[in-house]
């Protein structure tokens, strides 16, 4: 369906376009990172070293003294906690390992985003091919349809449907260790399904508006016609020309919402309405109240969204300056 | 002119229906909830007698046709029923509430419209300098940071570490106008930042696209001063479109409050809201998503109308 001057041009733009090198390599990088979670994080999210609290991360960190109370009296004790490479992110106030726990984070991040998008875009994509071919009064109730959900601002409504529908956390086998490839690492993979669910309810309005309003342009071309005239039933006519000549423009927009739906999941987590803990989201929300003794708990999984999205943003660019569709690429958090 | 009328009338009419639509759509909602809104009302140690007896009163056991009609009913008239928890008027919650969070979104408003606008023209002028370079990197740091880490970030490095300015809170301006302001100061940078990134593109895109028009050419060629040119003529251009999207996204700014006002104890309706899911105190909620999806939606009219009449070239079809 993908056509082969499409992907040339994607091409030509990556060899000029520095940024889009840049923005390929950290999506990459990212998506190996949260895929192989499992091999590549240093020690379970989970566990709780509690001899090792508020780690500070390599390179950070340093003796210090504090007031403690040890068998009842309070004592001045000189305290270590320099970051070692066993925790080279550092750990938090529960000492479980920041960057294992940013690692899996992740993991649920971009599940949720690619499975949330992957609704959209068949949701979204069909009802506006339809709206926009049939057009008339099919037209008129799907889009107002749409306008009603728009005039929401998404992430009050993926919280009121959260609230409607419970956090749904289905817990999918994690394929690393049901292989028995790694030991000591969760033996399933926290899938928040409401999360998912609500953020797709929400998204994929903006879809079927780019779908209808190219379905409208393709609608009035002369093959279309043609079709009509050969007697083509209105289903192939969709799936043979109008879907294969909107699809560039849809799937533009599919990677720029891909950072919205991102920022949606970890605001969601933050709020604390995401139905697993292994969520960045949920981590920076932990360790706000360290703020004044361990800055790292915070910062650091922020990091890795901030980094995600950045280079989703210039994944979207590079799409969008070699295939140059003509959409307003809509927001919305 | 009747043209304009015309369109502005078809407007509002489309307009309606999508407010019959949210009015419903939130009817909807409640609906689908598991809890019992009669035992959420009543005590906790109500008999099973008195929590019938409050789903009587409630109108819950009225058939759903008949639950609808009487919301509609209700607001239309502009009364959103009360708190399940409290028994407080929402009207009174929401009234309340709304203060906060649009002063709020609109100083973020004008945060991200005061260093938009300028950066975006400069940026565009200098176009393949590094200050394009640099003002093109800020604005992708500034779409790719989630609002809620700036704040935290915001906090970490200017109360916990400088030492000054508040950590959250709001105290109002007929209090103390110099404390409203040092409280304001970081949940507008949070908030407005996303908003700020997202205009300096369309600022800088726009005037790049007017920059490359005859009439600029024929300008330079009459010898006027480089800056008149941008300021006369190519910056009043190019804004009808920033300043449609400012409108439009409104809406981005009230939703985003929502988890900044989480993050700085900010106690506006984002905070309602979240308070009310936490208690599944329903019409809190239907409230809130009423006022703000209306409150869009007539936004949206006014910006259309606007920019027809302004216009011409906008196709009222």
């Amino acid at each position: 369906m993908i056509k082969k001057r499409t992907v040339q041009s994607l091409k030509n733009e990556l060899r000029s376009n520095p940024t889009a090198i840049i923005g390929v390599a950290i999506f990459t990088l990212l998506l190996f990172g949260a895929i192989f979670a499992p091999i590549l994080a240093p020690h379970d999210p989970t566990t709780q070293y509690t001899d090792r609290t508020h780690q500070a991360p390599l390179g950070f960190g340093g003796e210090s003294e504090q007031t403690q109370l040890v068998d009842g009296e309070m004592q001045t004790v000189v305290e270590d906690n320099s970051g070692t490479l066993n925790h080279a992110l550092g750990t938090d106030a529960n000492g479980r390992d920041i960057l294992s726990r940013s690692l899996y984070g992740l993991r649920t991040s971009l599940l949720v985003a690619i499975t949330a998008m992957t609704i959209s875009l068949i949701v979204g994509t069909t009802f506006g091919l339809v709206s926009g071919y049939y057009g008339g009064r099919i037209d008129d109730s799907i889009m107002r349809f749409v306008d009603v959900i728009l005039a929401f601002p998404s992430l009050l409504m993926a919280l009121a449907l959260f609230g409607i529908l419970g956090p749904m956390t289905v817990f999918v086998p994690d394929p690393f260790a049901a292989l028995g490839i790694v030991e000591d690492r969760p033996a399933v993979t926290p899938f928040p399904g409401t999360v998912t669910l609500a953020i797709s309810a929400v998204i994929w309005v903006w879809i079927a508006r780019v779908a209808r309003a190219e379905a409208r342009q393709v609608r009035n071309q002369e093959y279309v016609t043609a079709g009509k005239t050969m007697g083509m039933s209105n289903f192939a006519i969709i799936k043979n020309h109008v879907l294969p000549n909107s699809l560039t423009p849809i799937l533009v927009l599919g990677t720029v919402q891909l950072a919205t739906i991102i920022i949606i999941e970890s605001s969601l987590s933050f709020l604390g309405f995401s139905g697993t803990t292994l969520s960045l989201g949920f981590d920076i929300a932990f360790g706000r109240d360290y703020l004044s003794n361990s800055w790292w708990i915070s910062s650091i999984p922020g990091l890795f969204i901030v980094a995600a999205v950045i280079s989703i943003n210039l994944l979207g660019d590079w799409f969008r300056d070699a295939l140059d569709p003509d959409i307003q690429g809509g927001g919305g958090r | 002119m009747a043209d304009l009328t015309q369109f502005a009338l078809r407007r509002i009419g489309q307009s309606v229906v999508v407010i019959w639509g949210i009015i419903t759509l939130v009817f909807l909602l409640r609906f689908l909830t598991p809890q019992d809104p009669a035992a959420l009302v009543a005590p906790d140690d109500a008999s099973s007698a008195l929590v019938d007896q409050i789903r009587q009163d409630l109108g819950l056991t009225d058939p759903i046709v008949i639950q609808y009609f009487r919301y509609l009913a209700d607001v239309a008239q502009g009364d959103l029923g009360f708190s399940y928890g409290s028994g407080v008027h929402v009207n009174d919650l929401i009234l309340g509430a709304l203060p906060a969070t649009l002063e709020l979104a609109f100083a973020a408003l004008v945060f991200a419209l005061v260093i938009s606008i300028p950066l975006g023209v400069l940026s565009a002028n200098r176009r393949g300098t590094n200050t394009d370079a640099a003002t093109n990197i800020i604005s992708l740091g500034g779409l790719s940071t989630p609002n809620f880490w700036l704040g935290i970030m915001l906090i970490l490095l200017v109360p916990v570490q400088l030492g000054v300015l508040p950590t959250g809170g709001r105290v109002g301006p007929t209090q103390d106008l110099v404390a409203w302001m040092a409280h304001m100061i970081l949940p507008t940078i949070a908030l407005g930042t996303y908003f700020m990134a997202l205009l300096f593109r369309m600022t800088r895109n726009n005037v790049i696209e007017e920059l490359n028009k005859e009439y600029v050419r024929a300008a330079r060629a009459k010898g006027l001063p480089e800056n008149i040119i941008t300021v006369r003529y190519v910056l009043q251009n190019s804004m009808a479109p920033v300043i449609t999207v400012a409108g439009l996204q409104l809406g981005l700014l009230i939703g985003g409050s929502v988890v900044v006002e989480a993050v700085f104890n900010w106690p506006g309706i984002g905070s309602l809201f979240i308070q009310a899911l936490n208690t599944a105190d329903w019409p809190i909620m239907q409230g809130i998503l009423i006022v703000v999806g209306i409150g869009y939606v007539v936004i949206n009219i006014v910006v259309d109308i606007l920019n027809a009449k302004l216009n011409p070239q906008v196709s009222l079809s």
